[in-house]
């Protein structure tokens, strides 16, 4: 009696439990439907060609455009990427390729994962201490180097991944040719994953043109279009957020706008990094 | 060696090259603990252990007045005006005790969303998705992590705390009005100098919850994906034995829990250290007053938030540095939390791994 009252109570929990897991996986999408809803219907509101073309304008409610924050944010993220791509790749290179028998690699590995996880501020600050302080004024170039610190062991973990699903035998074969290391891996580990590897730059690409914390005090931002990272300098992230949280009703709308073209770029970016990923690994055999 | 003649080859250069790029990672670490701690050194020195434990946050400093009283204890009153006198003058201080109450209660709040959540929708993908809604389900989890945290900030602004404001809060102030026992979800008290004023709250949607629940939701994804994969790694002889034992859909799924409970509790410290160093959408909605409240309905600050807040005007070197000093308090949370994630999540994996 008391066995087959339980059993009721068990399967009865059971259902339950099963229930909610959908339940809760539901809801789960159900927020990231609610977040790009309003985004899109928001956004679409006030996207128009002039965002991309327009300055913005002294009238707080016919605010204009962002070009000058879209080409900010192109030139921080070049020029984090010239430091942060090869650096990182070299790094990935060195994690994959040569450290099998050396004590640097699983420390080198643990402090990129580690740091991957460091508060963006935080980063910030480094940043303002580096290249803030010794200029003596806010300027591009510190949050340039900001975004690169966040770059580094993003794009170092990943490449080394990329590298590993090169089969050995690839590597073999060119040494058995009488290729040598350096050879071996220029000419014939780094051209199989390429495509791989562009994908993990993108994602760190997609990662840090959405970082806002890092600039806050290191390039500051600028209601100016300029080319000249030695002074405070405009950025996409940092203009949304004095926007939205400024008080005027159609600087706002324009930060609604702003959010959408930058949710839109990192979902391509991802979208292609699945499309990518998907192909390298079917390429190497999986 | 043919090419034993020069001492740069290509092969020594490139060996050279990595190398350096992958110590350059050791130092980043290294550099970020170093100037930190160099930048909140005059901090460090003027309050010592008390930084941590004081909740004085004052940058500029503070004369406290008081009404000056005739004999016949009436108000002095000279050209129109109350004459006040200086009781005294309370000189700049800084303390992180309200920051940092504010990220451990946020990243509770967040931890009390998201982990059923999480959990929840894990065992979804492991247990119950069919193959074709594996791919797509997850695709769409992950990038909800890949939107950028000012997205989420502009949301919580101008969607969540709205909502909050007009339907949620009122509803726990009638809670807290005729509970007995709940008179601290509606009130907040302020002790100044000896005084403690205690005042009603109007919500105002900007407060701990909206905070706790903004992290909660951007902390989602990161332990979903996590502890799907911590569970895709326990044995399927496992899920088979206890379902042979007869167990229900529900205990074989409690067993895979309790056989991974390392891994789960790494995705869960995961979780914790992101919602911990989260800046921007908690800056916009968790009210921004640096102040111990018990109600989750009173304005809170966290560290990131007062960074955010405070560090591109800073009013003095002391309060600069006093403000590094919490990002530093702030960056040996984070490593903590991460060192101590990633032990437990990889030291599973390597263990689980070893017992094929």
């Amino acid at each position: 009696m008391n066995a087959a009252l339980y059993s009721t109570y068990a399967r009865t929990k059971s259902r339950i439990m099963f229930g909610l897991c959908v339940a809760f996986t539901v809801l789960i999408l159900g927020i990231l439907g609610l977040v790009t809803a309003y985004l899109l219907y928001l956004g679409l509101e006030t996207l128009s060609l002039r965002f991309f073309t327009e300055l913005p304008t002294g009238d707080p409610n016919a605010p204009g455009g962002m070009k000058h924050a879209v080409v900010g944010t192109a030139i921080l993220v070049a020029l984090a990427s010239v430091v942060g791509v090869p650096g990182g790749i070299m790094a990935g290179i060195y994690l994959s390729e040569y450290s099998a028998n050396s004590m640097l690699g699983a420390p080198v590995r643990f402090v990129s994962d580690v740091l991957t996880g460091v508060p963006s501020i935080v980063v910030g600050l480094l940043g303002y201490e580096l290249l803030v302080v010794p200029l003596g004024h806010f300027n591009g170039y510190a949050g340039a180097l900001a975004l690169a610190f966040i770059m580094v062991p993003i794009v170092a973990r990943t490449t080394e991944e990329m590298l590993r699903l090169v089969p050995n035998s690839y590597r073999e074969a060119s040494i058995a040719l009488g290729a040598t290391k350096a050879r071996t891996i220029l000419r014939v580990v780094l051209p199989a994953a390429t495509g791989s590897v562009v994908t993990g730059i993108m994602l760190a690409v997609a990662r840090i043109a959405g970082e806002t914390a890092p600039l806050l005090f290191t390039a500051l931002g600028s209601r100016l279009l300029t080319f000249d990272p030695k002074h405070p300098f405009p950025s996409l992230t940092k203009q949304i957020f004095d926007y939205a949280t400024g008080p005027y009703e159609g600087q706002k709308r324009l930060a609604w706008a702003g959010i959408l073209v930058l949710v839109g770029l990192i979902f391509v970016l991802n979208l292609a990094v699945r499309y990518f990923s998907s192909r390298s690994a079917r390429m190497a055999g999986r | 060696m043919l090419s034993g003649r020069r001492w740069l080859t290509a092969d020594r250069s490139l060996r050279l090259l990595t190398t350096t790029a992958a110590v350059s990672i050791l130092l980043m670490l290294a550099a970020l603990v170093v100037v930190l701690t160099v930048a909140a050194m005059p901090s460090i020195r003027a309050f010592g252990w008390s930084f941590l434990v004081s909740s004085d946050w004052r940058p500029n400093e503070r004369t406290i007045e008081r009404p000056v009283r005739t004999a016949d204890g009436k108000l002095r009153i000279e050209d129109g005006e109350v004459v006040k006198e200086v009781v005294k003058v309370l000189p700049p201080s800084f303390g992180a005790l309200p920051v940092i109450y504010g990220t451990a209660v946020s990243a509770v709040l967040s931890l009390l969303v998201a982990v059923p959540l999480s959990l929840g929708a894990a065992l979804f993908l492991v247990r119950i998705a069919p193959r074709r809604l594996i791919a797509p389900v997850s695709f769409l989890i992950e990038f909800l992590a890949a939107i950028p945290s000012i997205a989420y900030g502009i949301w919580g602004l101008f969607v969540m705390t709205p909502f909050l404001q007009t339907h949620v809060e009122p509803l726990l102030v009638r809670l807290g009005n005729h509970v007995p026992g709940l008179r601290w979800l509606v009130q907040t008290s302020i002790s100044e100098d000896g005084q403690t004023v205690v005042r009603m709250l109007a919500p105002t949607g900007r407060d701990m919850l909206a905070g706790g629940l903004i992290l909660g939701i951007m902390i989602l994804p990161i332990i979903t994906a996590i502890s799907r994969d911590v569970l895709k790694a326990v044995p399927r002889a496992q899920i088979e034995g206890a379902l042979a034992l007869g167990a229900t859909w529900w205990q074989s799924c409690r067993e895979m829990l309790r056989y991974s409970r390392s891994g789960l509790f790494g995705a869960v410290m995961l979780g914790l250290a992101r919602a911990a160093g989260e800046t921007m959408a908690v800056t916009m909605v968790i009210g921004n007053a640096n102040q111990i409240a018990a109600s989750p309905l009173a304005p809170a600050q966290t560290m990131a938030s007062l960074l955010a807040n405070e560090f591109a005007e800073v009013t003095s070197d002391l309060h600069r540095a006093a403000l590094s000093e919490v990002a530093l308090v702030l960056l040996v949370m984070s490593l903590l939390f991460n060192v101590i994630a990633r032990w437990l999540v990889v030291g599973k994996r390597a263990r689980t791994a070893a017992a094929h």
